[in-house]
């Protein structure tokens, strides 16, 4: 539902909100200069609304020569028609930007067309545009050679980082083979203890220090059998004692 | 005729007619006020509604701008404008369709994300402004902002057309209809 007070509202700007901006009022308070700048109000009036209906016809030339494009009856998914504005807006812009560009490009011409004229019309050597453009020219060589220092200050860092990077290389490198010569080490010693070769020694070693324990138990018996007062000859003392060693520990 | 369609009338000379439509009537006529006070040399002409579809009985000019304003506190607002979309001709989506949210500054009292309203926007491919309507000065910059998009809505500056505005202000916020 429209609400009648914003009808309302839209009657009042009528007054207040015509011919606003511009210079020239339709109705200026003035008296005198009145009269000489109404039809020059008039005339800027009159100019504007040619542009205005100038763009409005444009706009809807447009509208009718894309209402003579047919719309596909069919349902399309909303994916595909989101893909299909997409690629709709992208030539939009891509045609903007050409416009620009030729635009531009006229533009630049136009100007040095405009300046050759203005050079051949002038003392070459005196004129402020001269002094502009040298001091255009000066910049531009400062640019150049400050591009140019910064280009080769990024090369340096560009070296200096390859080579980081070549010595982190090579040092990972060496860390690995140290690592895997550990670890050869590491499985040669187990083999070692695993081989059979040893396993076989141990046994005998076992086997000569249980015999050795036995003979060893038996001379100790021989003497203790003996009721001889070992403690107080010392050759005996000796023997008595060598024999308590325990072979198991050595 | 209750569906809007955008140039089905001819232009008033030197005219320019915006469409608000929202819940909030008080803040809706602020703005208009404020609108009405900015520097413009063609005549303004503010309609304010608070849903479409509007009545047909009266003899209205050509609508060159709708700007929906969706109150971010509450909900039954954006369901209006929701059913108030329904009533617009799918041509007028082409530039001359605008979203003001309001509210958006008080975090807590908002109902509605702001991304509820940004897929809003992206949805139909129309521009988005926030703005908190209750103070002053940013009411006046919206105002300013709105009569600038009206101006060119209704074809009086040259050079520049409702489509190819909506594609300017498209490039800055590109990011979004990827996200959909």
């Amino acid at each position: 539902m429209e609400r009648r007070p914003g009808e309302q509202a839209a009657g009042e700007p009528a007054d207040c909100g015509a011919g606003g901006g511009e210079g020239g009022d339709d109705e200026p308070p003035q008296g005198a200069g009145a009269q000489a700048a109404r039809p020059e109000a008039r005339l800027t009036l009159l100019l504007r609304l040619r542009a205005q209906t100038k763009q409005q016809l444009l706009e809807y030339k447009s509208m009718v020569d894309a209402n003579e494009e047919k719309t596909p009856e069919q349902l399309i998914q909303d994916k595909h028609i989101e893909a299909k504005i997409e690629d709709l807006e992208k030539e939009v812009e891509e045609v903007k930007t050409a416009f620009e560009m030729k635009k531009l490009a006229l533009d630049r011409m136009q100007l040095s067309i405009a300046l050759q004229k203005n050079l051949e019309k002038i003392d070459p050597k005196t004129s402020v545009l001269m002094d502009n453009m040298k001091h255009v020219l000066k910049l531009n060589k400062l640019i150049m050679k400050s591009h140019q220092e910064s280009w080769d200050l990024e090369e340096k860092l560009l070296d200096v980082r390859k080579k980081r990077l070549e010595l982190k290389q090579s040092s990972e490198n060496k860390l690995l083979e140290i690592q895997t010569e550990k670890n050869k080490q590491k499985d040669d010693l187990a083999n070692m203890e695993n081989s059979n070769k040893i396993k076989a020694m141990q046994r005998n070693l076992k086997m000569e220090i249980q015999i050795t324990t036995v003979i060893q138990n038996v001379f100790q018996n021989l003497i203790l059998g003996s009721k001889a007062n070992w403690a107080e000859d010392p050759t005996l003392k000796e023997i008595v004692l060598q024999l308590e060693k325990n072979l198991t520990t050595i | 005729m209750s569906v809007l369609r955008p140039l089905d009338k001819q232009p008033g000379l030197n005219t320019a007619t915006i469409l608000l439509v929202g819940t909030e009537d008080a803040l809706l006529q602020q703005l208009a006020d404020a609108m009405l006070k900015e520097d413009c040399a063609s005549e303004l002409k503010i309609h304010l509604a608070r849903s479409l579809p509007l009545p047909s009985d009266v003899n209205r000019p050509r609508i060159d701008l709708i700007m929906f304003v969706v109150n971010l506190h509450s909900k039954y607002s954006l369901q209006n404008v929701e059913e108030s979309l329904r009533h617009v001709d799918a041509t007028f989506f082409l530039g001359k369709v605008g979203f003001l949210a309001m509210g958006a500054g008080q975090e807590s009292h908002c109902s509605i994300h702001r991304n509820t309203v940004t897929k809003l926007a992206n949805t139909y491919r129309s521009p988005l402004f926030f703005c908190d309507l209750e103070r002053e000065g940013f009411r006046a910059t919206v105002a300013q902002r709105l009569v600038r998009m009206l101006q060119i809505c209704a074809g009086h500056v040259p050079g520049v057309s409702a489509l190819n505005l909506l594609s300017l202000l498209r490039s800055s916020e590109n990011p979004a209809p990827e996200d959909l």
